[in-house]
C-alpha cells in the first residue's frame, strides 16, 4: 500500500471529494483547449500561409529615406552635394556578408544594362513595328556654322542580367532551365571572366554552341563617330566590345506574346529571347576600363584641367561596383523575418531590407489578435485554476490532518505524503482533462470560427486597402518576386482542430498546474508536528 | 533480558500562560527486551509527553534516547518509527478510507525492514490472529466497532516487524470486556512474540496485568513494587 495506491483508494473512495475537482479539472481543461486550439490554429494558418509566400527578402536604396532626408535640408548646395557625391548605392561589399548567410537559398544581385548587336550576331526578331523603326532612329543639330547635322544610333537589342551571385532565383524556380552548359562560378564573378549564358532561341539563331564566342558592343558604336558623345574620348571600337565565351544555354517560360497590347511596341531587348546574363563583375570591369581610358586621354588633352590632372577623380572600381537592387531567395519562408531583424540592422544609411510582409501582416492581423486573445485566456484560467486547486488542497489538508499525522507516526516520510497529494490531483486531473478534449474538440472549433468571422469583420482587414491599383504587368526590367496573399489564404488555411501537440500541452499545462497548486500545501505539510496532531485528536 | 531502550536524563518543558513548566526532570530508565511494561500517573504528570518522545514523534529539551545503544537522533526519528518501533494509540488512528487490511498494509509499505514477500498474506493473518476474519478485514475500518480497530491497530503495529511497541490509553475507548482482550494481546506480544510492549494508561486493572508497573511522577520514571 505505497503512496501511489493510497492516493488511487483515496480518489476511489472519497467520490464526492474526487467528482467536485473533476469538475473543476474539466471546466479549466475546456477553456485551455479552446483556447490553444484557436491559437495554434491562428499559427498554423499564419505559418502555412507564410510557407506558400516566396521566401523572398528584398534590399534595395531606401527612396522614403532619401526624400525625408532631403526635404529635411534646408541648403541648396547641401542638397546639391548629396545628389551628386552622397547619393547611396548599394556595394558588392554592403551584401557580401548577407549573401554568405546559410539561409541564402540564391540571390539575384543584378546589375542590369543593355548591349548592342555586332556583326557577329543577330536578335531574335519580334518582327514588329518597333523592330522596323530600330534602325531608323536619326538624332539632328545645327553646329556652330550652322549646318545641320544627323546622326544615326542604334537601339539597343539585348538586355543584360549581370548577377553577382553564382546561381539566380529564376534557376532555382525553374522559370529558366539550363539546356546545355552551366552556370558562371563564383571564381569566374571574382575573375571578371568574360562568360555568358545566352537563350537557346538566340543560339538557335545564330547557330551558337557551348563553346562558342558571342560578341556584344556595351554602347552603341555610332556614338565614338565625330561629333557623337563618345568621339576625341580615346575609345575605340575594341573598348565596347565584349567577346564572351558561351559557357550555358538555357530555355525559359516568359515568351512574349504576340496578342499582348503592347506586342508592336516591344524592342528586340525586352524580348527574353534576347536576354544575356553574366558576371556582374565583367561588365563592371568593362565599364570601368571605358572610363578610365576616356579619363585618361582626356587628363592627357586638357593638361591645364584641375579636374582630369587630380588622380583622385579617376573612376575606381568602387564606382561601377553597384548593384541595382537585390533579390535574396531564402531556403525557409519563415526564415524571411528573422533573417531581415538579422541582417536589416547592419545596412548603409538610405538602404533597406524588406521582408515583403507587410500585406501579410495586415491581412494576419485578426489572426494575430485571436491569438493573442486565446492565450490570454488560456493563461488567466491557468493562473485562477492554480489559485482554486491550491485553495482546495490547503483546505483539504485541514481535514486531512489526522491521517498525515498516522502516516508520520508509522515514519512515512513528508516527501510521499506530499507525493500521495500530488499523485491525487494528477489522477483527477489526467481523466478530467481526457473528458475535456473530447468536448472541448466539438466546441472550439465553432467557437474558434465565429470569433475569427467577428475579429474580421470588426477589423476592418476585408475592406479594400488604401493603397493605389496597378495592373499586373510583367516587366523584363523589374520582376516581381514576391507572392500576392488574400484574406481568402489565410483563411482557408484556419482550422481548429485538437492536434496531438495540443493534447499534449494540456496534460503538461495539467500537471503544471498540480505540481504549483501542491507547492502550498507541501509547505504546510513540511511543518505538520505528528505528535501536535496526533495528541489533538486523542 | 537484554536493555532495548534507555533514556538518559531526559527534560521537557513547555511555556503555560507565561511560566515555563517542568514535565520531565533529568529522567533516565532502562527498558529491557520482551517485557510489558505500564506507565501510570496522574492527569498531566506528562505521560503522554513522555510516550511521545520516546516514540520519536517528539524530541526532549535536553537528553538522549539509545535504541539498542543508538541514539534516535542520530538514527532520524523517522527511521526509527519506520523501522524501530510501533504506536496503538487510544483513537485507533487508523485510516478512515482503507480498509482493515489496507491499514495494515501501509505500515508493511513503509517500513525497511525485511518482511516476507506476500504483504497481503502476512497482514491477513496477522488480522485473523487479532480476531479480525478476513470478511472483516476488508472492510472499511469506519464499519468495524472500537474493539476491532484497535485490534487493527494492534495488528499493525506488528506489521512492520519492530520490537518496540508503545500504546497511548490504548483500552480508553473499550469496555471492561474487550479491555481484557486487548491486554491479554499485549502480554502475548511481550511473551510470545518476544516484543517489547510500552503502554501508557491510568487503569489499575490493566497495569496490574503488566510485568513491570512504573510510576511519572514529578518529572520522573520509578519502577512500582
Amino acid at each position: 500500500m505505497n503512496f501511489f495506491n493510497r492516493a488511487l483508494k483515496n480518489v476511489t473512495r472519497k467520490l464526492s471529494k474526487s467528482i467536485l475537482l473533476l469538475l473543476t479539472f474539466f471546466v479549466i481543461g475546456n477553456f485551455v483547449i479552446v483556447g490553444l486550439g484557436i491559437s495554434q490554429a491562428s499559427e498554423n494558418a499564419k505559418i502555412a500561409t507564410r510557407r506558400k509566400m516566396r521566401a523572398v527578402v528584398t534590399y534595395e536604396i531606401d527612396y522614403d529615406a532619401i526624400n525625408e532626408y532631403v526635404n529635411s535640408l534646408t541648403d541648396q548646395e547641401e542638397i546639391d552635394e548629396f545628389y551628386n557625391n552622397g547619393f547611396p548605392r548599394i556595394s558588392i561589399n554592403d551584401v557580401t556578408d548577407i549573401l554568405a548567410d546559410d539561409r541564402v537559398l540564391t540571390a539575384n544581385a543584378l546589375y542590369t544594362s543593355q548591349f548592342y548587336q555586332t556583326e557577329d550576331l543577330d536578335y531574335v526578331h519580334l518582327n514588329n513595328q518597333a523592330e522596323e523603326q530600330m534602325d531608323q532612329t536619326e538624332s539632328c543639330y545645327i553646329d556652330m556654322d550652322g549646318n545641320e547635322i544627323c546622326q544615326t544610333y542604334m537601339n539597343p537589342a539585348f538586355f543584360v542580367k549581370a548577377n553577382y551571385y553564382p546561381n539566380m532565383i529564376e534557376f532555382v524556380e525553374n522559370s529558366f532551365q539550363i539546356v546545355d552548359g552551366r552556370f558562371y562560378t563564383q571564381e569566374e564573378i571574382d575573375d571578371d571572366a568574360m562568360v555568358a549564358l545566352i537563350p537557346q532561341a538566340l543560339a538557335d539563331q545564330n547557330g551558337l554552341r557551348v563553346g562558342d564566342t558571342v560578341s556584344f558592343y556595351t554602347t552603341d558604336p555610332n556614338s565614338l563617330a565625330q561629333g557623337s558623345y563618345l568621339a576625341d574620348t580615346g575609345i575605340t571600337v575594341d573598348d565596347i566590345r565584349l567577346d564572351l565565351e558561351i559557357i550555358g544555354i538555357y530555355t525559359h517560360n516568359q515568351a512574349v506574346d504576340p496578342s499582348s497590347d503592347n506586342y508592336d511596341w516591344l524592342y528586340p531587348y525586352e524580348n527574353p529571347d534576347n536576354m544575356v546574363l553574366m558576371p556582374a563583375t565583367t561588365i563592371a570591369a568593362q565599364s570601368l576600363k571605358i572610363q578610365q581610358a576616356s579619363f585618361d586621354h582626356f587628363a592627357e588633352l586638357y593638361p591645364d584641367d584641375e579636374y582630369y590632372q587630380d588622380p583622385a577623380n579617376r573612376p575606381t572600381e568602387e564606382l561601377v561596383s553597384y548593384i541595382s537592387d537585390v533579390t535574396i531567395l531564402l531556403n525557409d519562408p519563415l526564415e524571411v523575418e528573422p533573417f531581415v531583424a538579422e541582417h536589416g540592422q547592419d545596412i548603409p544609411q538610405f538602404t533597406v531590407m524588406n521582408a515583403n510582409n507587410d500585406e501579410f501582416d495586415r491581412l494576419s492581423r485578426p489572426l494575430d489578435t485571436l491569438s493573442l486573445f486565446a492565450n490570454f485566456i488560456v493563461w488567466l484560467v491557468v493562473i485562477n485554476a492554480v489559485v482554486i486547486i491550491t485553495l482546495v488542497t490547503a483546505l483539504t489538508l485541514k481535514t486531512r490532518e489526522y491521517e498525515i499525522g498516522v502516516l508520520l507516526s508509522i515514519g512515512a516520510s513528508k516527501f510521499k505524503i506530499v507525493a500521495q497529494f500530488f499523485v491525487e490531483l494528477a489522477l483527477v486531473a489526467i481523466i478530467g482533462f481526457t473528458i475535456s478534449i473530447g468536448t472541448g474538440s466539438l466546441v472550439a472549433g465553432k467557437i474558434g470560427e465565429a470569433v475569427l468571422d467577428y475579429q474580421i469583420t470588426t477589423s476592418g482587414v476585408n475592406e479594400d486597402s488604401d493603397d493605389i491599383y496597378y495592373p499586373d504587368y510583367e516587366s523584363i526590367w523589374d520582376t516581381d518576386y514576391t507572392t500576392d496573399i488574400t484574406l481568402d489564404d489565410l483563411v482557408g488555411e484556419y482550422s481548429v482542430s485538437i492536434s496531438p501537440l495540443i493534447i499534449l500541452e494540456i496534460y503538461v499545462l495539467g500537471l503544471g498546474i498540480v505540481l504549483v497548486s501542491i507547492l502550498i500545501p507541501s509547505l504546510m505539510i513540511m511543518r505538520f508536528n505528528p505528535k501536535r496532531i496526533l495528541m489533538n485528536q486523542n | 533480558m537484554a536493555e532495548i531502550l534507555r533514556l538518559e536524563n531526559i527534560n521537557y518543558s513547555y511555556i503555560d500562560g507565561g511560566f515555563e513548566r517542568q514535565i520531565l526532570k533529568d529522567l533516565s530508565y532502562t527498558f529491557e527486551d520482551h517485557r510489558f511494561y505500564t506507565i501510570l500517573g496522574p492527569s498531566g504528570s506528562g505521560k503522554t509527553t513522555l510516550l511521545s518522545i520516546i516514540a520519536g514523534l517528539d524530541t526532549p529539551k535536553s537528553g538522549k534516547i539509545y535504541y539498542a545503544d543508538e541514539d534516535i537522533e542520530k538514527m532520524g526519528l523517522g527511521k526509527y518509527r519506520r523501522n524501530k518501533i510501533s504506536i496503538v494509540f487510544q483513537q485507533y488512528n487508523l485510516i478512515n478510507y482503507l480498509t482493515g487490511l489496507e491499514n495494515v498494509l501501509v505500515a508493511m509499505s513503509e517500513t525497511d525492514n525485511e518482511l516476507p514477500k506476500d504483504h497481503k498474506q502476512v497482514a491477513y493473518a496477522l488480522l485473523e490472529k487479532f480476531g479480525i476474519v478476513k470478511t472483516k478485514a476488508d472492510r472499511m475500518v469506519s464499519q468495524l466497532s472500537g474493539g476491532e480497530q484497535q485490534r487493527v491497530a494492534i495488528a499493525r503495529s506488528l506489521a512492520s516487524n519492530v520490537d518496540l511497541i508503545f500504546a497511548d490509553e490504548p483500552t480508553g475507548n473499550l469496555d471492561t470486556a474487550t479491555e481484557k482482550e486487548i491486554v491479554g494481546v499485549f502480554k502475548e506480544l511481550a511473551h510470545e512474540y518476544g516484543k517489547t510492549v510500552i503502554v501508557v494508561t491510568h487503569s489499575d486493572s490493566v497495569s496490574a496485568l503488566s510485568d513491570q508497573r512504573l510510576l511519572l511522577s514529578e518529572g520522573k520514571l520509578q519502577d512500582i513494587k
